[in-house]
């Protein structure tokens, strides 16, 4: 049985990407927000695996690089969450529009 | 690597240091003392001397560049410790922590100066950024500076999203992170890539864009600078931005070529349009703090010159600007915390009641707007004649553009001075110490000094 | 674009349905066990057809008030706190497999990272952040 082509994988991983960057800039929910974010670096992921296997089978660096995004986002979200619930405190909302305190 | 090891292990120590005691003057000399051995751990590096040998697999690259601009970051860190260690403590509930997450992005900083593969760049930045983001939120009871932190996580995030995109394309095409394996000059011969590399590359220019806060990608930069806690935000400023041109010149120092001529064609429109951005918005601005967000804006645009041309007068630019932007920015937010009113008509009348102060902020800016005798002059100077020498007189409009910005900064920079020793009013101030007022006239002193003879600075460069 | 062939040429465009035959069979098998599972408790589970069945179970207190109250915001500490160390675990699985082969050198740049590891815990737990109990 002869493989799937890398093209394929490229494409679910770009269509990923564009999916959590749209998430990004429609979606008010803030938790929505930190989803797309999340699914951004986690196209990138598929794409570091995927090009790692197909072009480069002999060495491990994308895989590497991948692990390394896998902490970083964790990190990143852990930070994102206490950042939201404090807003949440104030607020009352999870919601991007009730936070206009900076509007002028 | 002295620097990098040394500056996580000082933040690890700040975290306890917050365990054992409360003190908050007790925090600050620690934190003191741990920059001070920072820099001479790094100095030491710098001849040569390595208090661990770690073999970095060639993705760290030490050169007198990078580690002389590590020495100038912490020191003026430490010059903004000095300064304003007080208002760190009292920012939040945390003092100590703060601390720690200044040391983080100093290590996030020592990282960005040396980094020699994509996967360093990377791992560099978030190391400098997460910290920031809680740096910024810090005053957990003030709404503005909660969602200050939430913007700038989100535009944080987004800009690494492209950043890892960028470099993802990059690595399926050439098949290595390595930066110095791609110099035009090795890969000689080699397969033409087309497409993919230069758009890859172009990713990961926006990425650096956003974090430098330079034009199409500044619209966060107002807001967070704005909410965020003033102290943090003079940090955030001065130390954090420049860290960001470090990394931007390395990378671009290898692979210009690779992104084609087109960036030739792309940059200058992006600086002449930070710096119209930039200037042409602070003038209308009636928030000092604000107004200062929207100047660092166009003294971005100043240091995108560096990234434009590559040379060794260009290198010099950068460690002058950095040096001369940061001390006078560092000093005019100190004094802007103890303002009670922080917009122009708050300093009304400031040069009777507290003559030093004004003296002093005078002089600061000053310098970021350039005039002769005040670092900020050769700065520009520096960043201009590098341009000139490097394309002729075929780059003469773009000075010309640049110094007609710098005239018009002139003018809101002068507004302050105005409202200082102008206007009758009673500036309201929360007290000051003579250690403030004699730290703040060494400032000065020193702008004037890099002012007067720059070569002293950069013949250390050169030892 | 010449890059669309060289990845073509690696990934040969022998490109038919059964390629993806893995993939279909764990959806029907993921559906199918789900259906499964379903099936088999409404078929296997105990039944009591009377009138009491379709009435609310009410037994002890009265409940009252809205059941999404606001939690203790330990539960997210916790929960963040969780997540960080699970995730940072993933670094072992390279030292794992590589074990013998990076030796002593390898095994003391783990032990470095555990360390950090457990500085990272006695932080938190001298700061209290695991304190269940006010």
């Amino acid at each position: 049985m002869s493989p799937v082509p890398v093209t394929h994988i490229l494409f679910v991983s770009t269509a990923l990407f564009f999916i959590g960057m749209y998430g990004l800039f429609t979606r008010r929910n803030m938790i929505t927000m930190l989803m797309s974010v999340e699914l951004i670096l986690n196209s990138v992921n598929i794409n570091f695996v995927a090009f790692n296997k197909y072009l480069y089978p002999g060495k491990l660096d994308g895989i590497f690089f991948s692990l390394f995004i896998i902490t970083i986002a964790a990190a990143e979200a852990a930070v994102a969450i206490a950042i939201i619930i404090n807003l949440y405190r104030s607020h009352h909302s999870i919601d991007v529009e009730d936070a206009g305190e900076l509007k002028y | 690597m002295n620097a990098i090891i040394f500056s996580a292990l000082s933040g690890v120590a700040m975290m306890f240091t917050g365990i054992f005691t409360t003190n908050k003057s007790a925090i600050r000399n620690v934190a003191v003392i741990a920059l001070l051995g920072l820099i001479i751990v790094n100095l030491l590096h710098s001849y040569g001397i390595f208090v661990v040998r770690v073999n970095t697999h060639s993705m760290l690259q030490f050169e007198t560049f990078g580690l002389f601009f590590n020495t100038l970051v912490f020191a003026a860190t430490l010059l903004f410790v000095l300064l304003s260690g007080k208002d760190v403590t009292n920012a939040g509930t945390y003092g100590a922590e703060y601390f720690a997450l200044i040391f983080f992005v100093l290590c996030g900083v020592s990282i960005l100066t040396c980094y020699n593969s994509l996967l360093m760049l990377f791992i560099g930045i978030e190391i400098l950024s997460i910290p920031l983001y809680i740096l910024t939120g810090a005053d957990k009871r003030n709404l503005k500076s909660n969602e200050a932190s939430l913007k700038y996580f989100l535009m944080g995030s987004f800009s690494t999203g492209i950043l890892l995109m960028g470099i993802t394309l990059v690595y399926g095409i050439t098949g290595t992170f390595s930066i110095e394996a791609m110099r035009p000059a090795v890969s000689v011969g080699a397969p033409n890539y087309g497409i993919l590399e230069p758009v890859g590359l172009l990713f990961i220019f926006i990425a650096l864009l956003f974090k430098v806060s330079a034009a199409p990608f500044h619209f966060w930069t107002p807001d967070v600078y704005d909410g965020a806690p003033t102290v943090f935000t003079s940090f955030m400023a001065t130390i954090v931005k420049a860290a960001g041109f470090v990394s931007f010149i390395r990378l671009f120092d290898a692979r210009a070529i690779e992104m084609g001529i087109s960036w030739k064609i792309i940059l200058p429109v992006i600086i002449i349009a930070t710096l119209l951005i930039g200037n042409i918005t602070a003038v209308f601005q009636q928030s000092v703090k604000r107004m200062m967000a929207y100047s660092s804006i166009a003294q971005a645009g100043f240091m995108l010159f560096a990234v434009y041309v590559n040379n060794d007068m260009s290198k010099e630019g950068i460690l002058l600007y950095t040096a001369a932007y940061s001390i006078a920015t560092i000093g005019i937010f100190a004094i802007l915390t103890r303002m009670k009113d922080i917009t122009f008509d708050g300093f009304n009348g400031l040069a009777k009641k507290h003559p030093v102060l004004a003296a002093t902020n005078a002089v600061f800016l000053l310098s970021l707007a350039g005039i002769p005798l005040t670092a900020g002059f050769f700065a520009k100077y520096y960043m201009l004649a590098a341009v000139v020498k490097e394309n002729g007189a075929g780059a003469l409009w773009l000075v010309i553009v640049a110094v007609l910005f710098a005239a018009v900064s002139v003018y809101y920079y002068f507004r302050v001075i105005q409202a200082m020793y102008f206007k009758e009013g009673e500036p309201e101030i929360t007290e000051v110490s003579g250690g403030f007022k004699t730290a703040l006239v060494m400032l000065a002193v020193l702008i004037v000094l890099i002012g007067t003879f720059p070569s002293a600075l950069l013949n250390w460069f050169y030892f | 674009m010449n890059w669309i062939p060289q990845l073509l040429e690696i990934a040969p465009a022998a490109n038919t349905a059964d390629n993806y035959l893995p993939i279909a069979i764990q959806l029907i098998f993921a559906a199918g066990f789900v259906a499964f599972m379903i099936a088999f408790s409404a078929w296997a589970g105990p039944k009591r057809k009377t009138s009491d069945k379709l009435e609310n179970f009410t037994s002890g207190i009265a409940s009252h008030g809205d059941a999404r109250q606001p939690m203790a915001i330990k539960y997210f500490l916790v929960a963040i706190l969780f997540v960080l160390f699970d995730v940072e675990v993933i670094f072992f699985y390279p030292y794992a497999i590589n074990f013998k082969e990076l030796g002593w050198e390898g095994f003391f740049a783990v032990l470095m990272f555990v360390a950090f590891f457990l500085i990272g815990f006695i932080y938190i737990i001298k700061k209290g952040a695991l304190n269940w109990e006010d």
